[in-house]
């Protein structure tokens, strides 16, 4: 592959070039209720072209190898589209290098008869309360090996293994209809999803609770999340703000986003790291060939770096992160985070909440977005907190603030750190679920708007 | 293709083959110039057998080696959902406009320029407003055979244009999306620049509301944000699995008598459009809403089975999915009350036009809670001003009881076809 790759590479004329090629296979089993909607395995092969002439970027996805030279042709006609201006990428050294799949576990051993009566059973444990009303249970292992190589001599083939195991209960009681949801996932082996018998037990339970709770009235409130909520929190009213493509060619947004710049207090640290083994977004080279690292966006609540592809990192001036990303081979790479945490420091779940006159706990996550300005994630449950007691369990809540503001109303940062993969993804533009892992430990933060009914 | 399914009915009761072949060309615009230029070209076959009673299936993007395809499918009928229909018969295909010889035809340098006009446009009214554009146009072609002899193709344009202008003030961002799709190519530049320009006319000034509930109208680009919940209330496997709220509602009345709302792949060069659906049944319009009283679900085979009803030809798929239910265009019928007359009739409400957050919330029973992203307060029958950092919230099925008003002037937003909507409720939290 190598061979080929480069040889049709060295005969085209742009400033850059570059070719992706992924092979995906995958096994699938879904149950919606009692029903089996789907199971088999499928596959996959692709690539996609980037060039770059003068001001612009050309594109070209396609399926079939065998029409690789004429497609690097059109990448280059269509690059000739775009005469204005000057694109700068920020020099990277050239790598070699084969990253073969590490794993426990291979799926690819294990039969689909074996996969069919593990899902069988969590799906068996899922709807066996009389109040479930159905299920929606989902399971895939995916094998990619990526290919990419460059103009500028780099050629790196990445092979890895993703899990996912997505529980969905869904509970009801006359006209009252309730979901909760757990997602299990990162790259790995079967391993990771095995043994899963008290998580699904656990989410019917949830929805069957949630049945009983009231729906909440909505308010300001000072809030406690849990960890999953601290990671969709760091990921959503942080993490897509850092993310350079926005702003690299907005001076307003520049200024407002300076290096520097105080976005809460000493205690917050949020990091952005893909070479975390066994995470979502786990990945030691991106989809441009940049190694990635280790990011620190916010220390000690200060605006430090952000995430970079090598085009807006020579436009800023600043060094590549090894965030390019593209969510398959159909894809251009753009900037993206991949393992998004806060970091643990010392209060306890108690102190914080000891420490509430009024408030909320809310925990589980149901989803979020943001709009750069402005966020929302939802909780699947909430506890009011009174007088540093919790109290009531309520449910249909969204929560939502602004990004500038909220970041410093974090005011006590637990030290029970834990990252979740999950198995959904995340969004941008058209490219989604691409496998990224949130996480954070415990937090309050103070005046945060929540809608309710 | 036929390699394929007479390979694999030699050994399956029944099968189906579905290949998809599409062209996409996309151009994009960033910071107000032109920034990328996309190809993509995709072709995948999907196999659908019935062995033993049981379903199975598999797909691939290499159909020169149809052999493994044809042995997973098989090999996951052993486990597969057992059948409950029998693949369908050829029927009688209607002519349905959905393939547009302009859009197939048109260059990219032409794309460009509309960009640029667009674009130009926005910037000639308010120069400090960083522009976005994507234009693209689609060319596929979707064909399929079965054991029983059907063998249908079908080809199908699509041309849409994003057009997105962002202005950022310390802590204050305004992004405004306007977006035309249609299976037909038509120079949206101007209308989207006009109405671009429009919402950000009106949002220079920032109003306050307190929190309360209030009359609001929701613009049609804000309208699915109601209809993401009725899309899974009539979808046939919520029905069959009993978690719609519409179930045992069936000629009942769900929401106000004025309400009508068609599924209609048939429409004339409607996003959705296509003579059939994904297993070949041949397209019709089907009613989900008449006078507010709730007349169909919709079905693809499999779940029509097992209801002991007939499909609607709702069955949507790509080359690598199973069929499952889902809306075509769904047409809610205009009313007859011009928009500036449904402003001028409230005294103290809000306009709602983009939200973040939808899809959070318990979206199955029609609740959503979302943050208020591009929305304005109606004071005196006139459009005040900006209102944002609120949260608004309420029940689609509710609310549909209680519309005050059904606009004129429907449009496409995505494949939901809408005028604006006027409700007596919402609630605003400040």
């Amino acid at each position: 592959m190598k061979a080929h790759l480069m040889s049709c590479l060295n005969k085209v004329r742009a400033d850059y070039v570059e070719i992706r090629y992924e092979e995906i296979r995958a096994t699938e089993i879904h149950y919606v209720g009692k029903e089996l909607e789907r199971i088999g395995e499928w596959e996959e092969k692709g690539g996609g072209i980037r060039a770059k002439l003068k001001g612009g970027w050309s594109f070209v996805s396609f399926n079939d190898l065998e029409s690789l030279e004429k497609n690097l042709d059109l990448a280059v006609k269509q690059a000739r589209l775009l005469r204005r201006g000057k694109i700068k990428l920020a020099p990277v050294a050239p790598h070699d290098e084969i990253i073969s799949l590490d794993l426990g576990k291979d799926p690819r051993r294990i039969s689909l008869e074996e996969k069919y009566f593990l899902l069988s059973r969590y799906n068996q444990i899922l709807l066996s309360p009389e109040d479930i009303q159905t299920s929606d249970l989902k399971y895939a292992d995916t094998h990619t090996i990526k290919y990419f190589v460059n103009s500028e001599g780099t050629y790196i083939q990445q092979e890895k293994m993703d899990m996912t195991l997505g529980m969905t209960a869904i509970a009801r009681k006359g006209n009252n209809i309730q979901t909760a949801h757990e997602g299990i996932g990162g790259t790995g082996g079967y391993e990771i999803i095995e043994g899963k018998e008290k998580e699904a037990e656990e989410v019917s339970r949830r929805a069957l609770s949630l049945l009983d709770a009231e729906p909440f009235p909505g308010g300001r409130y000072t809030i406690i999340v849990d960890p999953k909520l601290a990671g969709i929190f760091a990921h959503e009213a942080f993490g897509h703000l850092s993310e350079a493509d926005f702003l690299y060619e907005n001076k307003r947004l520049a200024r407002i986003m300076r290096l520097g710049r105080v976005f809460g207090s000493e205690e917050l640290d949020i990091i952005d790291e893909a070479p975390i083994k066994g995470e979502g977004g786990y990945y030691l080279y991106d989809d441009e060939g940049v190694p990635a690292g280790k990011t620190y966006l916010i220390r000690q609540g200060k605006l430090v770096r952000r995430l970079h592809s090598r085009e807006t990192a020579a436009k800023m001036g600043e060094a590549p992160t090894g965030n390019a990303r593209a969510v398959s081979y159909e894809y251009p790479p753009i900037v993206r985070m991949s393992n998004t945490y806060i970091a643990p420091r010392g209060k306890t779940l108690e102190e914080m909440i000891d420490e509430v006159e009024e408030g909320l706990y809310v925990k589980g996550f149901r989803g979020g977005q943001t709009n750069l300005e402005m966020f929302t994630f939802s909780p699947e449950e909430g506890y009011i907190i009174k007088k540093g007691k919790l109290g009531k369990k309520f449910r249909d809540m969204n929560l939502t603030g602004n990004i500038f503001t909220t970041l410093s109303n974090i005011d006590a940062v637990g030290g029970d750190l834990v990252l979740f993969t999950g198995s959904g993804g995340c969004g941008k533009g058209s490219q989604y679920p691409l496998s990224v892992a949130t996480g954070g430990p415990h937090l309050r933060i103070k005046d945060v708007v929540v809608g309710g009914r | 293709m036929e390699r394929i399914l007479d390979q694999a009915i030699s050994e399956a009761q029944e099968a189906e083959v579905y290949q998809v072949r599409s062209q996409v060309k996309t151009v994009k615009f960033q910071a107000n110039r032109l920034k990328s230029v996309d190809s993509a070209s995709e072709e995948g076959i999907g196999l659908r057998v019935i062995r033993k009673g049981k379903i199975g299936f598999s797909s691939t993007t290499d159909g020169d080696d149809p052999h493994l395809l044809i042995q997973r499918a098989l090999d996951s009928s052993q486990f597969g959902q057992e059948a409950h229909f029998r693949m369908p018969s050829p029927g009688k295909v209607p002519l349905v406009n959905c393939y547009d010889t302009r859009t197939a035809a048109l260059e990219l340098q032409e794309m460009i320029e509309e960009g640029e006009k667009a674009i130009h446009l926005v910037r000639k009214k308010f120069p400090y407003l960083e522009c976005e554009a994507e234009i693209e146009k689609m060319e596929r072609e979707v064909s399929i055979i079965n054991s029983r002899g059907l063998s249908q193709s079908y080809k199908k344009t699509d041309y849409q244009f994003f057009l997105y202008g962002f202005l950022a003030r310390e802590e204050e961002f305004l992004g405004v999306g306007e977006e035309e799709s249609s299976s037909r190519y038509r120079d949206s530049s101007r209308t989207l620049a006009e109405r671009l320009i429009e919402l950000v006319s009106l949002a220079k000034r920032r109003v306050g509301i307190s929190s309360g509930k209030y009359p609001a109208i929701f613009t049609s680009k804000a309208v699915p944000l109601l209809l993401g919940s009725l899309k899974m209330g009539i979808n046939g496997k919520v029905v069959q699995k009993k978690v719609s709220p519409l179930l045992r509602k069936m000629r009942t009345s769900i929401a106000s008598s004025s309400l009508n709302i068609v599924d209609d792949a048939t429409f004339p060069f409607g996003p959705a459009s296509s003579p059939l659906d994904g297993e070949g049944i041949p397209s019709r319009p089907t009613r989900i809403i008449e006078k507010g009283r709730l007349k169909s679900f919709i079905y693809d085979l499999q779940t029509a089975g097992l209801m002991r009803t007939r499909s609607t030809a709702n069955a949507a798929r790509s080359y690598d999915s199973l069929p499952s239910p889902s809306t075509t265009n769904l047409i809610l019928k205009e009313g007859k009350v011009p928009f500036e007359e449904m402003i001028k009739d409230i005294k103290e409400g809000i306009l709602v036009d983009q939200v973040i957050g939808s899809g959070q919330g318990n979206t199955l029973m029609g609740e959503f809670s979302v943050n208020l992203d591009l929305g304005y307060k109606i004071e005196d029958g006139k459009i005040k001003g900006r209102v944002k950092d609120v949260m608004i919230s309420g029940n689609t099925y509710k609310m549909l009881k209680e519309l005050a008003a059904i606009g004129s002037g429907a449009r496409f937003v995505g494949s939901i076809r809408t005028p604006p909507l006027y409700f007596k409720e919402i609630n605003v939290v400040g």
